[in-house]
C-alpha cells in the first residue's frame, strides 16, 4: 500500500495506547459507575467538553478531512464548516430543551414524545442503521492502518482490525473498564498535532502553531507548481457546497450519539457550556487536519509525484500517514499517529455499537417484545446484538463505497433527514403528533437514500437529494409533512402537552 | 379544538412567557449571526468573482493565507464557539432574571 513491510515501533505504540486506555479505565473503574458506555464520570465544563470532543472525533476527523482537502481543496472545507457550525444548531436549538426532557437517546425521546412504540421502532431502526453506515467508515480508517502497521493488503487489514477491536470491546467490557474521556481526548490532539508540529518544522515554516504556518506552504504550492489548494469551488459547485455543510449541520444536532453526552451533566447550565468548550476542542484538530493535506501534496509534488485523480481517490484516506512517512518523521512519531487514528476509530466504533446494541436489547427487545426480560437476559441480547452489527459492518467495510468522510456524510444525511426533525418540531411545537413523525421519518428515510435508488431515471434527484447532501432540499420537506400530517390527525395528550409547556419550556405561574 | 391544547400549546413563532420571548428572540439573533458568516460570506465569494474568475477576496493574505479561506478554515469554526458562548452568556442572564427554580433543576 504505502510502503512495505512490518512496522515494529509503530505496532508497538499503538498496542501501547490500547494498553494505556484498559490500565487508565481499571483504575477510574472504582470511582464511576457505568452501563452502556453512556455515563462518565462528571467533571466540570471542560471535562465534559473534552467527553463531546472525544466522543466526536473519529477515523473521520484524524484521516477523512485531510483527505478530502487533498482531493478537492477550498471545496472540502464544506466538512469543516458542516462539522463545527452543527454544534450551533445543537445548543441553539435543542441542548436546553432536551437536557430537561430527560431522555438521551433518540428513540427514548421520540418514543416518550410521541406516545407511540411504531414511532420508537422507526427511530431505533434509523439509529441502528446510522450505527451501521458510520461504523463502516470506522472500519475502513482502522482497515488502512492495520493494513499499513502489518505490511499486508487492505482486506486483510480490515478483518484483523475488527478483531482486534472486537477483542478489545469484549476485554474492556469483561474487565469493567470505564472510559476515560478527558485522557483519550489528550491523547487524539497529542497524536494529531505534535507529528503536525514536526512537520512545520521539518518544511521550514512556522512550527509552534503549524495552523497558521502551514499557510506558507499553501502559497508554494501556488507559485512553485500552480496548485490552487485555495481555489474555491473547484471540487464542486456552490450549490453542492451549501447542500452538504446544511446536511453536515443537521446531522450532527441530530446524530443519535452526540445527543445522547448530555446525559453525564447534571444540569442544564453546564450542559449549555460543555458544548461551547466541546466545539473549541473539536476545531483545535479542524484547524489543523487541512494543514496535513496541505503539506502532503507540497512534499508529493517537490518529489515529482502527480497522480491521476483516480489513483488520487483511492489514496486520499491515507493521506495523514503517506504525509507523515514523507515528511522523514522519526518512526516513533509516525506510531504515534497511527495509534492516534486507531483510537479514534475504536473509541468511536465502540461507543456506536453499544449505542446500536442498546437500541436493539432496550428499545426493540425489550420494549416492544419481551417486556419481562431479566437485566441479565437484556444484556446477553445486547452482546449478541453487538457482534452481529460488527460482522454487518466488517462485510459492508471489505469493500468500501467511497471516503471515510463521504461514508460518514451519509449518516449524517439520514440522521439530518429524520431525527433533526423529529427533535426540532417535537420540542418546538406541541401540535406534532404521532402519525407526523412516523410519516416525516419515513419520508425523511426515502429522501436520504433517493439517489442510489431512483436516481438513475430521474436526474433531478441527483441533484437536490446527493447521497451525502440531501438534507439542505429533504429537511425541510420532512418538517412539511410532520406539520402538514399533524395538522389533520388528532394533536398529542393532553399529558404530554403539559410536560412540553411546564417542564421542558419551564413556563412558570 | 380542546381547551387544553390551548392553554399548554408550545408553538416556536408564538412563544408565550416573557422566558421564552427572550430564548426565541437570542435563538434568532444567533441563528443570523451563524447563517450570515457561514453562507452569506461563500455567496459573497461567489458573487464578487471577476471576469477572470477570482474574488478580490481571494487577492489577499491574512495569517500566511488567501483571505478567503483563512475565513473559511480558521475563522468561521472561532465565529461558533463565539457565538456559541454569547447565547450562553444571554440565557444565563434570562434564567438569572426569570427564577432560581430553573438552577440544579435535575437533580
Amino acid at each position: 500500500m504505502i510502503d512495505a513491510g512490518q512496522k515494529t515501533v509503530p505496532l508497538l505504540m499503538v498496542a501501547g495506547v490500547l494498553l494505556l486506555f484498559v490500565i487508565a479505565g481499571l483504575l477510574y473503574k472504582t470511582r464511576e459507575h457505568s452501563e452502556y458506555g453512556l455515563t462518565g464520570r462528571y467533571t466540570g465544563r471542560i471535562g465534559g467538553g473534552a467527553a463531546i470532543a472525544s466522543n466526536w472525533m473519529s477515523a473521520a476527523s484524524f484521516l477523512g478531512i485531510a483527505g478530502l482537502i487533498y482531493l478537492y481543496g477550498y471545496a472540502a472545507l464544506a466538512y469543516v464548516i458542516g462539522w463545527t457550525g452543527g454544534y450551533v444548531l445543537l445548543l441553539v436549538l435543542l441542548a436546553g430543551q432536551l437536557r430537561r426532557f430527560g431522555k438521551y437517546t433518540a428513540p427514548d425521546f421520540i418514543g416518550e414524545r410521541y406516545e407511540s412504540s411504531a414511532a420508537r421502532l422507526i427511530s431505533a431502526l434509523i439509529s441502528i442503521t446510522i450505527t451501521l453506515i458510520y461504523s463502516i467508515a470506522q472500519f475502513k480508517g482502522i482497515g488502512l492502518i492495520f493494513a499499513w502497521l502489518l505490511g499486508i493488503d487492505y482486506s486483510k487489514g480490515v478483518i484483523i482490525g475488527a478483531a482486534v477491536l472486537m477483542a478489545y470491546i469484549a476485554i474492556s467490557g469483561e474487565m469493567g473498564v470505564a472510559r476515560s474521556q478527558k485522557l483519550q481526548y489528550f491523547v487524539l490532539m497529542v497524536t494529531f498535532i505534535l507529528p503536525l508540529m514536526f512537520l512545520a518544522y521539518r518544511l521550514g515554516y512556522f512550527w509552534l502553531l503549524p495552523q497558521f504556518g502551514y499557510g506558507k506552504a499553501v502559497t508554494a504550492l501556488a507559485t512553485e507548481f500552480s496548485i490552487d489548494i485555495a481555489a474555491p469551488f473547484s471540487g464542486f459547485g456552490l450549490f453542492h457546497w451549501t447542500a452538504l455543510c446544511f446536511t453536515l449541520m443537521f446531522g450532527t444536532a441530530g446524530l443519535p450519539h452526540v445527543l445522547s453526552r448530555f446525559y453525564t451533566v447534571p444540569n442544564v447550565r453546564d450542559a449549555r457550556w460543555s458544548v461551547v468548550w466541546g466545539l473549541f476542542f473539536i476545531a483545535l484538530i479542524y484547524w489543523s487536519a487541512p494543514a496535513y493535506a496541505v503539506f502532503g501534496k507540497l512534499l508529493e509534488a517537490r518529489a515529482g509525484m502527480f497522480f491521476p485523480p483516480e489513483t488520487a481517490y483511492k489514496m486520499a484516506d491515507t493521506v495523514v500517514l503517506r504525509t507523515a512517512l514523507l515528511g522523514g518523521l522519526p518512526v516513533w512519531l509516525i506510531g504515534m499517529l497511527a495509534a492516534g487514528a486507531v483510537s479514534a476509530a475504536f473509541f468511536t466504533v465502540a461507543g456506536l455499537l453499544m449505542t446500536g446494541a442498546a437500541s436493539i436489547s432496550y428499545d426493540i427487545y425489550y420494549r416492544l417484545i419481551n417486556p419481562q426480560a431479566s437485566e441479565t437476559r437484556r444484556m446477553a441480547v445486547a452482546k449478541g446484538a453487538t457482534l452481529v452489527l460488527a460482522l454487518a459492518v466488517l462485510l459492508a467495510a471489505l469493500n468500501p463505497p467511497g471516503l471515510i468522510a463521504e461514508i460518514a456524510a451519509v449518516a449524517f444525511a439520514l440522521a439530518g433527514n429524520t431525527i433533526f426533525p423529529s427533535f426540532l418540531l417535537g420540542i418546538w411545537w406541541s401540535g406534532t403528533n404521532r402519525y407526523g413523525a412516523i410519516a416525516g421519518m419515513l419520508t425523511g428515510i426515502a429522501i436520504t437514500f433517493a439517489q442510489p435508488l431512483a436516481g438513475g431515471f430521474m436526474p433531478v434527484i441527483n441533484t437536490l437529494f446527493p447521497l451525502t447532501a440531501s438534507s439542505l432540499c429533504g429537511a425541510p420537506i420532512v418538517i412539511a409533512v410532520m406539520i402538514l400530517v399533524s395538522r389533520f390527525t388528532t394533536p398529542p395528550s393532553e399529558e404530554i402537552q403539559r410536560f412540553l409547556a411546564e417542564e421542558v419550556h419551564g413556563e412558570q405561574q | 379544538m380542546k381547551s387544553f391544547a390551548r392553554k399548554y400549546s408550545v408553538n416556536l413563532f408564538r412563544p408565550k412567557s416573557a422566558y421564552m420571548k427572550g430564548e426565541v428572540l437570542a435563538m434568532l439573533f444567533i441563528l443570523v449571526l451563524w447563517g450570515v458568516a457561514a453562507f452569506g460570506f461563500q455567496l459573497w465569494l461567489r458573487l464578487s468573482a471577476g471576469p477572470s474568475g477570482k474574488s478580490w477576496l481571494e487577492s489577499f493574505t491574512f495569517f500566511n493565507l488567501p483571505f478567503h479561506y483563512w475565513f473559511t478554515a480558521q475563522m468561521l469554526p472561532l465565529w461558533f464557539i463565539i457565538i456559541c458562548a454569547l447565547f450562553n452568556v444571554f440565557i444565563d442572564r434570562l434564567t438569572g432574571k426569570d427564577s432560581r427554580r430553573r438552577e440544579d433543576y435535575h437533580d
